[in-house]
């Protein structure tokens, strides 16, 4: 449900103002967007590449939800609540194998990977591991709808979504090339950012490319503002795009073996896409990446940075120098945007911005991002009645 | 429970060990089933089949099956 006058957010861009200050400070509409805009979409969890073997588990806390990432032996990963049906225990507190069965640390009872609850000892009495009332087909864990694209572990907390496939259709379909196995570079290519902003500040940042000339003068050299085009997909993502990647990681020529059959646009074309509401991704001919945005709090922000290729070499010894290069690069590029999104939260604050006017030219990615923000928050049409 | 066994539970839990912690809850329940204590022995082997279900050792098979045969688990 709207709590903010979001009449002019829904405006066409030349019209438009952004997202009303609460937005980004006030905690009653944080609890209004975990439900609508994070709980009741298809937002990004965790990566794959965390739980890269079956019987490995990842817990994780998404805006106070306790939940549980599990491969299972057959190789697929699922999210459950990270709670025992018993008495409510934490069953998992750390990343790593949990064995053959989840074990609540508080009476043992026991879930398969799949969820199902396998024993629970002496729940009878001592030695006796079955009651009458103790029905264990209705009692596994509870699991959150998830899907994995692009190694991200996405879920749809409020299990009203689309399908993924439905949801994300038009960029599955933009980045149908880039449907390739994705190999994580390792350690050093995963690292993350603990910022003082709302997360969505970091959706608006990344989106545009105009702020790319002041805040990144590194990329001046070779990859001009004129290079680059605005993606807006209204309603579900929306970034930017660059004619002119040129990797030049050594001086000795050696390049990151390409993903196969890419047609001639990805030569030297790369795109940075949001996917709403809170996945960054980046798509190259050598190497992706997931910046996954965990919302804290309404101004705190962790990004989860994680970086892929093509090859399954490449997270090996002899490339070890490049994918440090490469993750560095990143590192400063990520870093440079520290400063301008904890700004503009701090901005925020001041009680008589009204939002913000966008560029027209330039601003229309971020805009997108407001107005579909904005529409996720409308009261439903026969409510507003 | 005699005190060497109690001890050697103890260390075991303390490191962790799954593989002897099965192998000793099962040891117990033996010595239990052996003294015609039932109801401790499955005490005992429940925990040996927990243990064994989380370590994915093949023994949790038969121990099951023993605890299904006693009536103590489904």
């Amino acid at each position: 449900m709207s709590v903010t006058d979001l009449s002019n957010v829904l405006k066409p861009v030349s019209q438009a103002r952004g997202l009303p200050n609460d937005h980004y400070i006030s905690d009653a509409v944080f609890d209004a967007e975990r439900d609508a805009v994070l709980f009741d979409t298809w937002a990004g969890l965790t990566v794959g590449a965390r739980l890269p073997e079956p019987g490995d588990a990842v817990p994780v806390t998404f805006l106070g939800l306790p939940l549980l990432a599990v491969r299972s032996k057959e190789g697929g990963i699922r999210v459950f609540q990270n709670t025992c049906r018993h008495r409510g225990m934490i069953l998992v507190e750390k990343a790593g194998k949990v064995g053959n069965v989840i074990r609540c640390p508080y009476h043992s009872w026991c879930y398969a990977l799949d969820g199902r609850l396998v024993t629970t000892p002496h729940v009878g009495g001592p030695g006796q591991n079955t009651h009458d009332e103790i029905d264990r087909a209705t009692l596994g864990l509870v699991e959150i709808r998830s899907h994995v694209w692009r190694d991200v572990v996405f879920v749809n907390v409020s299990g009203t979504a689309p399908a993924f496939e439905d949801y994300a259709a038009d960029v599955i379909a933009r980045w149908a090339e880039f449907e390739k196995p994705l190999y994580h570079g390792g350690p050093e290519s995963r690292f993350q950012f603990d910022v003082a902003c709302n997360w969505k500040l970091a959706v608006e940042n990344y989106c545009e490319s105009y702020h790319l000339p002041w805040v990144h003068p590194g990329l001046n050299s070779y990859s001009r503002l004129e290079d680059h085009y605005n993606i807006e997909a209204p309603g579900q993502y929306s970034g930017q795009g660059t004619l002119v990647y040129r990797p030049t990681l050594t001086d000795d020529g050696r390049k990151f073996p390409d993903f196969e059959g890419l047609s001639d646009h990805w030569d030297a074309g790369a795109e940075y896409i949001a996917v709403y509401p809170n996945v960054l991704f980046g798509v190259h001919r050598d190497h992706a990446y997931a910046i996954l945005l965990e919302p804290v709090a309404k101004n705190r922000t962790i990004e989860h940075v994680e970086i892929y290729y093509a090859d399954p070499d490449v997270p090996g010894a002899a490339w070890e120098d490049m994918r440090r290069t490469n993750a560095k690069m990143w590192y400063g590029v990520f870093e440079e945007d520290v400063f301008v999104v904890e700004g503009m939260q701090r901005g925020r604050h001041g009680l008589y911005f009204d939002g913000g006017k966008f560029s027209p030219a330039m601003d229309g990615p971020t805009h997108c991002f407001h107005a579909w923000v904005a529409d996720r928050l409308q009261p439903p049409a026969a409510a507003a009645e | 429970m005699n005190v060497d066994l109690d001890a050697a539970l103890l260390a075991a839990h303390a490191a962790g060990d799954r593989g002897a912690l099965v192998r000793l809850y099962a040891q117990a329940g033996e010595a239990a089933e052996a003294e015609g204590a039932r109801e401790r022995a499955a005490f005992y082997l429940t925990h040996a089949y927990v243990f064994a279900l989380e370590a994915g050792d093949p023994k949790a098979k038969t121990l099951h099956a023993r605890l299904k045969d006693w009536g103590c688990e489904e």
